[in-house]
């Protein structure tokens, strides 16, 4: 019983992630959760386990976390994904105060004290408009991928304004412009600058203060990281790991849970 | 019938439309005809007293698609009004001779006019309830305003409405409140012994029933409560407030209580629960109910009292609850309560009492996201 896991099914990928009684990750895996949910918890923890030639019996304790965190089976405990995330990013990068977390279908602002607690937070509503859903819109209409889409953004010089940040609605701001003959750069880099703004008003619910770590699958978008330091004015921290954030903060829960079974056994 | 028993049922009350309970309620009372209440309170003694079953209209909740409602409704205007309004215009209250709204906001005001105009032959009344409490006048004019209702309810169903059968009434409804009253002591004293969905449940469906009906199955709760086993669970007590006219969602209150809170009290069905202690049974009926609804009623943001702010109000309740926490449920674009939320917001800030406003509306049909948020605030407490 020497590892610990979390599990983060997210509304479009499911990420997953195996640390040592240390704390340092040993193996982490991604895969499209689909439509079925039960069986993306357990897929990853199976890939995982399997790249790290971990067996399961070494593994102590498992944490589900994201919005199907009760699906999986081999989840011993649930974490929500906000509090995983403000472990997450607390471990990442200790100096973090503030968390913006962005994924497939939500945005969720997340102030933390220095021990990374959850001191408050804030979620986007019913409406995509400010997340990973909304930049896909946008790439599927200029027939690019997700990958592309932030680097491009990044060479605009006159960023083009949305009448909607709607996310049915800017796939017809995007025609009209290019029917306008605008380049696809300054379409994009208006995109990104939308999310952005909408993205720091859910943020100062809760308040923004440094350090400031952007976590979540839209973190691995140059544009977007570019377009929220422009207007918060702050330089974010990303790390390489930003989509596992959730998952690694499950897998310190759970890790917590062996460390007390260990203390426990000893006394 | 066992709790369980009950709860189901109420459950099957819920379920209807309100000229389906007039027609389940006719099973039995083969003559009885309903009479509406909009929240938050109109007195109910005095629409019993006319021969009339008062049922409590919290909207359609999710039994009725808005297809009318939204073309005389702008689309930042709360569920319950539009569904309420829909209601009338499916010709879903038959049954029903009228309808009372009172002074909560400007959305209710206007959808009196609104249900006026788009209804006919139904009797639709705006009690004009003073929000100022502390004027020397208020207890006259209550009462004047009672004694209007009296009149022209009577003039409606063609017989006199007198005092004694609003005496009567008002000691039926007293009873009814106190058991109320006691439930909610109860389960605060025996946390897991009922849930607060159950009890919503319960509470909820007493605006369906007849009175005399929902005392012997508030007397059935109250005796089996203390044979029923207590759940008790490692939980974030907290208050429930803002949902003092329309009505969250039954799933949504389970969602709160799932993601590990418990729900030590609440403001819900707060007109039909309204008074802190019975109304005086002696003298003039009307003078008593307007003395208690100026003097013994609980807080709420549909009444103003210089000298007993809503903030006060509201700490007393956590402190007398135990509660920890305060979850804030406003229902969307209820002006009311969101006004409320800055005052409540600042003052349990500077008390140090946690707390988070959750929205809702009466169309949710999941509450994954609802659940993640309270269950993150249970964690943020919990894990300390």
């Amino acid at each position: 019983m020497s590892h610990a896991a979390g599990i983060d099914v997210g509304s479009t990928q499911t990420k997953a992630v195996i640390v040592d009684i240390e704390g340092r990750i040993v193996s982490r895996t991604l895969i499209d959760t689909g439509a079925n949910v039960r069986r993306a918890g357990q897929r990853a923890l199976d890939v995982m386990m399997e790249e790290a030639d971990v067996e399961r019996s070494r593994i102590g304790f498992v944490v589900g976390t994201g919005y199907g965190r009760y699906k999986i089976e081999a989840g011993d405990t649930q974490v929500t994904e906000i509090s995983c995330h403000a472990r997450g990013a607390h471990t990442l990068f200790p100096g973090t105060r503030t968390v913006i977390d962005m994924g497939g279908q939500d945005t969720k602002a997340i102030k933390i004290g220095e021990d990374g607690d959850v001191i408050d937070f804030c979620m986007n509503d019913k409406c995509a408009a400010g997340t990973g859903r909304f930049l896909t819109g946008a790439a599927e209409v200029l027939g690019l991928t997700l990958d592309e889409i932030g680097p491009i953004s990044l060479k605009g010089t006159k960023p083009v304004r949305l009448t909607s940040v709607c996310t049915v609605f800017v796939e017809s701001d995007i025609l009209s412009y290019l029917a306008q003959k605008r380049k696809i750069e300054d379409i994009l880099c208006g995109v990104h600058q939308a999310i952005a703004s909408r993205t720091i008003s859910l943020v100062r619910r809760t308040g923004i203060e440094e350090e400031v770590t952007f976590t979540g699958g839209v973190a691995r978008n140059t544009g977007m990281i570019h377009a929220l330091e422009e207007k918060l004015g702050v330089t974010l921290n990303v790390s390489d790991d930003s989509q596992y954030t959730g998952a690694l903060g499950a897998a310190l829960y759970a890790l917590d849970h062996v460390r007390a079974g260990q203390q426990k056994a000893a006394s | 019938m066992t709790i369980d028993e009950i709860v189901l049922h109420s459950r099957s009350l819920l379920d209807m439309k309100p000229s389906q309970v007039i027609k389940k309620t006719q099973e039995t009372y083969p003559n009885v005809r309903g009479f509406a209440v909009f929240p938050v309170y109109a007195p109910h003694e005095i629409i019993h007293a006319a021969g009339l079953m008062p049922v409590g209209l919290y909207g359609a909740g999710d039994q009725l698609e808005i297809t009318h409602a939204d073309s005389r409704f702008q689309s930042f205007i709360c569920s319950i009004a539009k569904s309420t309004l829909e209601l009338f215009l499916a010709d879903e209250m038959d049954g029903f001779v009228g309808i009372a709204f009172s002074s909560i906001c400007d959305v209710a005001r206007n959808l009196a006019s609104v249900v006026s105009r788009n209804t006919e032959g139904i009797y639709v009344e705006y009690l004009h309830l003073p929000q100022n409490m502390a004027s020397e006048q208020s207890q006259t004019y209550t009462r004047s305003e009672y004694e209007r209702f009296r009149r022209k309810l009577a003039e409606h169903v063609g017989r006199p409405i007198t005092d004694a059968a609003i005496s009567e009434s008002l000691k039926l409804y007293n009873e009814q409140r106190r058991l109320i009253r006691a439930i909610y002591a109860y389960r605060q004293d025996h946390p897991g012994s009922i849930s607060a969905a159950e009890l919503t449940c319960i509470t909820k469906a007493g605006t369906r029933m007849m009175p005399g009906d929902y005392l012997t199955i508030l007397k059935d709760v109250m005796e089996q409560l203390p044979q029923r086993p207590a759940h008790a669970r490692d939980t974030v007590r907290v208050v429930v407030e803002g949902a003092f006219c329309e009505q969250p969602p039954i799933e949504l209150i389970e969602a709160i209580e799932a993601a590990g809170c418990e729900i030590r009290d609440d403001d819900m069905m707060l007109g039909w629960r309204l008074f802190t202690g019975d109304v005086s049974e002696q003298g003039d009926p009307l003078t008593a109910l307007a003395n208690a609804y100026l003097n013994e009623s609980v807080y709420c943001s549909t009444r103003h009292d210089y000298y007993h702010p809503r903030t006060e109000g509201l700490l007393a309740r956590v402190r007398d609850s135990g509660a920890k926490a305060v979850l804030f449920t406003p229902a969307k674009f209820c002006e009311p309560a969101l006004l409320d939320y800055v005052l409540f917001k600042r003052c349990l800030d500077d008390k140090g009492v946690p707390h988070l406003k959750l929205e809702f509306e009466e169309k949710m049909w999941t509450f994954e996201a609802p659940r993640t948020e309270v269950e993150t605030f249970a964690e943020s407490m919990l894990f300390d």
